[in-house]
């Protein structure tokens, strides 16, 4: 991937669009080299979260107790700044002094959905009740083993995530444009749990199933933790009305050429048709990743998608959807055995 | 929903799915049956045949069908071995009953019962074989080794025919070459070759064991320069046939012509030359003798090669040379015949008595070593005429005339040749040829003809032959009579040669002369008729001394010698369906060249074309010379690989790739702007820069046989994507 060190000084480009997605792939890459800061040996979750709080999604990770799922979102959290001197000139943000820009759920079976979104306070001063706002409203929530708690509060946070606002009492109160869950499950200690169905999965947009860090990463995260200790809650690197902004243009400036979306289209059909998947994915799904393959193409300095967003996000998007027929587990062969074709097709026409 | 059912339609093979499996299954039980059908030819009737290709098709497909049968597959190979021989001998047990009691034979007729016994011994073995094999094929990697072999051998037991000279057989194969004028050797080779190799590629392809394409790729160059090889320089030729077998003159032998345990009659049916007649002749004594020399001059031990200039004038010393001597006569008759040898042969020959040897063109090197017209003046006088004549000729110096008296010194000879003379009638007492015709009716009665004898190592093998059991072969015929012509002081020698049954000729003009035809037989010489051949015929022998009539091969040979008319007519009738190989191989060669010349003027285009063409289509055409050229050095993206992850892989060694890629993709995928990853260092797109670079690359990285290489190859372009 180049390395974009000089975008930041820009090139005499006169057109006005290609300066401000140079500034909004500028904001991805400082939000993405503070987090790198701050968690170590995890470079690519870093760039899939950013790819995800970018394109507007939610990421579900499937991870072990200790690999530092917090850490990242409490990163993540810390490097976008309130915006608060920009408040003033925002007149749809007065709720945000409630808005933390982090917070972290540990699910439980005796959850209640109160606990998570809130709930009317009696306030015996001014005689009335007053809404307590409860931990969604963040720009980053850390949803920790997600299918541990009751349906009941599954889909509250479902809705939550889904429809940007929570709903107590017949009273709406809107979560912030920012909202960005990351949710995790375990995948092996499954006693006591309510897994999550394929239509709630539906509303993540990545799953990711990660392997331990590497040695030399494992032995950085020793020498360094003390270090990242006593620093941990530096200075937001940007603000939230930047990755608004930022979500804007790169929805406007990056390019999505037909042969990509035909590409997208042929793996989905390959994948309905192939004998191993009982349902192959929906047509949502694929609207949902055209976000985020742009952010992923921003990501890496481009403004338009290429092979390579989609190599590094389809099994991602469409991992969670597909339900396989029973007995078929190589998830990871079926997703590579229908995308070598049209990839392939892909990779021949940009010479047609 | 439709999805789902559209999956459970493809559950079920298709077709082409069908086919891609049971194809390999068709082509090997093909092969087998075929190298199974070969083998039978010569062992049984067209029924048995047909019968073995069956058995070996239901086996192969049996076998395929319950591939993975838990219970065979269960079973012990000692037991699979097992029942396949006691399903042979089942076969052979059944066939034997059919063919042996009359009642099948009482039913139909026994013509019918045979068939039917030799089709089901032939389906048994065949099946149990098969079926055997392929079971154990399916086990192990080695089970596949005695498949290739059954074909292989298949295939060289047919070619060993031809190893002998039979290259006409198998008939069909043979005309088919033959009249195309190619050596049906080398096609039965390549189609075996070819046999073998599709057998391999089968095991190769259907088993997946970890076999390397290129050991494929040795063993089919290893098969192909096997093929150049017969057709550049003939099948390799048995030496045994040089010297005349039975006659013992070859070059170990020399000094004892008599070698014991050597002579067999394995080959006796290889051809060793094929004669053409001229003119019409009919030999009077049932055989045609063919000269090549004769052993005339003690040598103290036995009779040698004469080194005397006055003894055997007639014989000829050298091919195109004349006989010094020739004894014409009203009872001679000039026949010329056209002698063509089929494997290397010391010295020419010709139909006694041959006077002149001059050589002849030859119509076929590939086949005939050596060809020449003998002029031969050949006896037609009756042999009573013979009695009264007088023995030796009169012209002859005393010493000469002492030569062809000289015999080893021991009495017994003349004993016995004046015993045996001595029951002559009165009038013939003294007379030579009734003298030489009772001696030769002495050994028809009492000889035994034999190959296995133990006479060589005696001091003289002729003696110990004629005073012991009389048991021997044609050598020790000759020398005894000729010691006890010489005993009574009559002019004899063993002349040395071929002598061919009359009866072989079959009406032809064409005869063909076997290794078992080598003879040598006692000579006496009659003034004014030259030597006579008295050639004892022993009438007990203990050799089969036959040989299948040959009529087919003894024409062709004769047709291919003789270069006339008759065979170009054959030639001319079979040119409707010939192809013209010189035509095929021209257009082949120009096809050939065609191709190559437009590959080097696609490769130059699409290295060329992006320094002339304008802007727009810059970002194609360069990247895809760029390509062009690593895929010359053999650098090319693999299937599914995304143009990134390429450049990526070859950044080690063209670096440059990657920023040429990102601007071709920017351009092919982002709406023809120049994206952010372009500013800086690339703006404006120095495109011919980012092509020289990844070109300087690429040159310094590789090394210059490989540039060279991939300069030469016309068709680098077409792997490139």
């Amino acid at each position: 991937m180049p390395e974009l060190a000089s975008l930041e000084t820009g090139s005499a480009n006169s057109a006005g669009g290609e300066a401000s997605l140079t500034a909004a792939i500028g904001v991805l890459h400082r939000l993405r080299d503070a987090v790198r800061g701050q968690v170590i040996g995890r470079d690519e979750m870093i760039e899939l979260a950013i790819i995800a709080l970018t394109a507007d999604g939610h990421v579900l990770l499937e991870d072990f107790p200790g690999s530092g799922k917090t850490t990242l979102a409490k990163a993540i959290g810390e490097a976008i700044g309130d915006g608060q001197h920009e408040k003033d000139n925002d007149p749809g943000r007065e709720a945000a002094h409630f808005i933390a820009p982090f917070r972290r759920i540990q699910f439980t079976p005796d959850l209640l959905p109160s606990d998570v979104t809130g709930a009317p306070i009696f306030d015996s001063a001014s005689n009335a009740f007053h809404f307590r706002h409860g931990p969604v409203f963040a720009h980053v929530l850390l949803a920790d083993e997600i299918n541990r708690t009751s349906p009941k509060v599954q889909s509250a946070m479902l809705e939550a995530m889904g429809e940007k606002q929570v709903t107590v009492d017949n009273a709406t109160y809107p979560l912030d444009a920012l909202f960005f869950v990351i949710a995790t499950q375990n995948p092996l200690d499954l006693v006591g749990t309510y897994p999550l169905p394929v239509p709630q999965l539906d509303r993540f947009l990545f799953k990711i199933t990660m392997a331990h860090i590497d040695r030399q990463a494992e032995l950085e995260v020793l020498d360094t933790w003390r270090d990242r200790r006593d620093n941990s809650g530096g200075a937001p690197v940007v603000s939230r009305n930047e990755i608004l902004a930022a979500r804007a243009t790169i929805d406007r400036e990056v390019a999505i050429a037909d042969a990509i979306k035909s590409t997208l289209v042929d793996i989905s059909r390959n994948l309905r048709a192939d004998e191993r998947v009982l349902q192959g994915n929906s047509t949502r799904s694929l609207v949902l990743m055209l976000p985020a393959l742009q952010a992923a193409a921003a990501l890496r300095g481009r403004d338009f998608v290429s092979a390579e967003d989609i190599e590094l996000l389809l099994p991602r998007v469409l991992g969670h959807r597909l339900e396989l027929t029973p007995g078929v587990a190589d998830l990871g062969r079926i997703l590579h055995d229908n995308m070598r074709e049209p990839l392939e097709r892909l990779a021949k026409s940009t010479l047609a | 929903m439709q999805d789902k059912a559209s999956a459970r339609i493809r559950a079920h093979p298709r077709p082409a799915e069908r086919l891609e499996r049971t194809a390999p299954a068709l082509a090997r039980a093909a092969i087998i049956a075929g190298s199974l059908w070969l083998l039978s030819l010569s062992l049984t009737v067209a029924t048995g045949s047909i019968a073995a290709v069956a058995g070996c098709v239901a086996a192969c497909l049996l076998a395929k069908l319950h591939e993975n049968n838990p219970l065979l597959r269960q079973l012990r190979a000692v037991f699979i071995m097992l029942a396949a021989v006691a399903l042979a001998m089942l076969g052979v047990i059944l066939a034997g009953w059919i063919a042996g009691r009359g009642l099948v034979a009482a039913l139909f007729e026994p013509i019918a019962a045979f068939h039917l016994a030799e089709a089901i011994k032939w389906l048994c073995f065949s099946f149990a074989l098969v079926g055997a094999m392929r079971i154990l094929a399916q086990r192990s990697s080695v089970g596949g080794i005695v498949e290739v072999l059954l074909v292989a051998s298949g295939f060289t037991v047919v070619l060993s025919a031809h190893r002998n000279g039979m290259i006409n057989r198998p008939f069909f194969l043979g005309d088919f070459a033959l009249s195309r004028g190619l050596d049906p050797a080398t096609v039965l080779l390549a189609l075996g070759c070819g046999a073998v190799l599709l057998l391999a590629a089968l095991l190769l392809v259907e088993d997946n064991r970890r076999r390397l394409p290129y050991h494929f790729a040795l063993f089919a160059l290893l098969c192909l320069s096997l093929v150049g090889y017969v057709r550049s320089f003939g099948l390799p030729t048995p030496q045994m046939t040089d010297d005349l077998g039975l006659t013992g003159n070859s070059a170990q032998a020399r000094e004892n012509p008599f070698h014991d345990g050597e002579n067999n009659t394995e080959n006796k049916q290889a051809p060793v030359a094929v004669a053409v007649f001229r003119d019409d002749y009919e030999p009077a004594g049932g055989a045609y003798y063919f000269r090549e020399g004769a052993y005339s001059q003690w040598n103290g031990y036995m009779l040698d090669f004469t080194s005397h200039p006055g003894m055997d004038r007639d014989l000829i010393p050298a091919p195109g040379a004349q006989a010094r001597e020739t004894v014409g006569g009203a009872g001679r008759k000039p026949v010329t015949t056209t002698i063509g040898t089929l494997v290397p042969h010391r010295s020419p020959f010709g139909l006694d008595t041959p006077v002149a040897l001059a050589p002849a063109p030859n119509p076929n090197p590939l086949r005939f070593k050596r060809t020449w017209d003998a002029h031969s003046l050949v006896p037609q006088f009756d042999l009573n005429a013979l009695l009264g004549m007088a023995a030796g000729n009169p012209a002859w110096p005393a010493e000469v005339r002492e030569e062809y008296l000289r015999l080893p010194d021991d009495p017994r000879y003349g004993e016995l040749a004046r015993e045996i003379t001595g029951g002559l009638r009165p009038q013939y007492a003294a007379d030579p040829f009734a003298q030489a015709w009772a001696i030769k009716a002495h050994l028809d009665r009492n000889g035994i003809y034999s190959l296995a004898n133990e006479h060589a190592y005696a001091e003289d093998p002729a003696a110990s032959f004629l005073f012991g059991d009389l048991t021997g072969y044609c050598m020790h015929f000759a020398f005894a009579s000729t010691y006890m012509l010489r005993s009574i002081g009559i002019p004899a020698r063993v002349g040395i040669g071929y002598s061919v049954p009359a009866a072989n000729r079959a009406g032809g003009s064409s005869l063909l002369i076997q290794a078992i035809h080598g003879h040598a037989w006692p000579e006496i010489y009659f003034a004014g008729h030259g030597w006579v051949i008295v050639d004892p015929a022993p009438q007990q022998t203990l050799v089969d001394m036959t040989t299948d009539p040959q009529n087919e091969l003894q024409q062709l040979l004769g047709d291919m010698l003789r270069g006339d008319a008759a065979f170009e007519e054959f030639l001319a009738e079979q040119a409707g369906f010939a192809i013209d190989w010189r035509l095929a191989r021209n257009a082949m060669l120009s096809l050939l060249a065609a191709l190559v010349l437009a590959g080097y003027a696609v490769k130059l285009y699409r290295l060329w074309i992006p320094a002339l063409a304008g802007r727009p289509a810059q970002h194609r055409l360069s990247y895809r010379a760029a390509l062009d050229r690593l895929a010359a050095v053999g650098i090319r993206r693999r299937f599914g690989e995304s143009r990134e992850a390429f450049a990526r892989r070859v950044g080690a060694l063209a670096p440059a790739l990657q920023a040429l890629t990102a601007a071709h993709l920017a351009h092919a995928l982002g709406g023809h702007r120049p994206g952010p990853a372009n500013t800086g260092s690339l703006a404006g797109e120095d495109w011919r820069g980012m092509r020289r670079k990844v070109g300087a690359e690429i040159r310094a990285g590789t090394s210059a046989g490989k540039r060279l290489l991939a300069m030469l190859d016309p068709f680098s372009w077409l792997r490139a994507k």
